[in-house]
């Protein structure tokens, strides 16, 4: 087995090497390639910084994708194929990543792993990593929603100035998918101002995809943490009511209530792992 | 003849299922993303369609629902077929508005009846 750089291959290569990672996976989620490259634009991955292993035959057999933003790197979309298995292909990737994560000074590396994927938990716990939080990813089918119960009195477009103003201060520390730098990334992104009669107040930012809403983070700026959340939602999906929607790394708090009300569940979680390099 | 679109990216799960529904008579039509899996759906007028859920470009719940919306395949049975654990597949099967499910792997000995089920 041989770990190499990653902008040695195309980036068809490494589709199909993440592909054939997951092709028995806990949560099967292929990508196409121009998936994985929105994907590695939206997420700071640096293909650069990024590995793929191959295995005795040349044969790809790996791929692990390092995201770097200032201080901070993280690995995403870490697999193997049934050509790298119990031959040390993860431990090598991991370590490549670690190897270049002090050398670009990082001070902390961060992952997520599926809940219940034991083995590679025990990968990373045994590479030094500590578990930080679970995170939910949820989704909502298209369904009507009753507006007309949250008594909300002004709903406002958000424009992108207004948003980079907003999103790095929120409640809680977001995740690397939710992070301010993922969603200016985003060329297209939008927001609601939403103002409820009792003086409540709350905002979304989101992503309208080519299928479906993304990247939706809710904050709440006054009055209940659960409710304005469900205010917030149905003002969103009122204005896209035909949109599936995925709400990613959200935590099982008082605002998760908040997206079950809007019609959300729990479609898998993850678990959110740092390692410190300081 | 009963034409199946079997909307898979996986090679191996495709072959596995046409070779245990061919001797069946049916004839099986495939798309290996989501985008020629719409189309197809579209064009061929299947009396069934196999979704897998997790497809590269877009995720088979959200192919159902663009399904559901064609007057044309109103009464075309669209079938799940995942390897997300049950739990999760059964849900996503009830939020998303397919008229099954059936786990992966297949069992290929009561596979075909459970195909005739949905058809009957």
């Amino acid at each position: 087995m041989e770990v190499l750089p990653a902008n040695q291959f195309t980036f068809e290569q490494a589709t199909d090497a993440y592909n054939m990672g997951r092709v028995d996976y806990l949560v099967p989620m292929p990508m196409s390639v121009a998936r994985l490259r929105e994907y590695a634009d939206k997420y700071d991955v640096d293909i650069n910084h990024s590995f793929i292993s191959v295995d005795g035959e040349q044969q790809i057999s790996g791929l692990l994708m390092l995201g770097v933003r200032e201080k901070r790197t993280w690995i995403t979309r870490l697999g193997v194929g049934p050509n790298g298995r119990k031959q040390g292909t993860g431990k090598g990737l991991m370590q490549a990543a670690i190897d270049r994560s002090y050398e670009l000074e990082a001070d902390k590396l961060w992952l997520e792993v599926i809940k219940d994927n034991d083995p590679a938990h025990r990968l990373f716990m045994r590479n030094g990593f500590t578990q930080t939080r679970e995170l939910i990813v949820a989704r909502r089918a298209p369904t009507p929603m009753d507006v007309a119960v949250h008594n909300i009195t002004n709903v406002s477009l958000l424009n992108r100035t207004q948003m980079a103003e907003m999103l790095p201060n929120r409640r809680l520390r977001p995740n690397w998918l939710n992070e301010t730098e993922s969603l200016l990334n985003i060329a297209g992104l939008s927001g609601l101002m939403v103002d409820l009669e009792d003086g409540s107040r709350g905002w979304a930012v989101y992503h309208v995809g080519l299928y479906k809403l993304e990247n939706i983070v809710v904050e709440v700026l006054k009055g209940d943490l659960a409710e304005v959340t469900t205010a917030v939602l149905s003002a969103l999906h009122n204005h896209h009511p035909m949109r599936d929607s995925v709400a990613a790394n959200l935590l099982e708090d008082e605002q998760w209530a908040g997206f079950q009300k809007a019609g959300y569940f729990d479609a898998f979680r993850r678990i959110e792992m740092v390692k410190p390099l300081s | 003849m009963t034409t199946i679109l079997q909307i898979e990216d996986n090679r191996a799960n495709r072959i596995l299922v046409e070779r245990v529904l061919e001797p069946h008579n049916y004839t099986l039509l495939h798309a290996n993303d989501g985008e020629s899996g719409l189309a197809m759906a579209r064009s061929s007028s299947p009396n069934l369609i196999l979704v897998d859920m997790g497809l590269p470009d877009i995720d088979g719940q959200t192919i159902v629902l663009f399904l559901k919306q064609e007057p044309a395949l109103a009464d075309v049975p669209i079938v799940a077929i995942t390897a997300w654990p049950p739990d999760v597949a059964q849900q996503m099967t009830e939020r998303y508005g397919f008229d099954g499910l059936i786990t992966k792997p297949i069992d290929i000995k009561s596979f075909p009846d459970q195909i005739a089920q949905f058809l009957a």
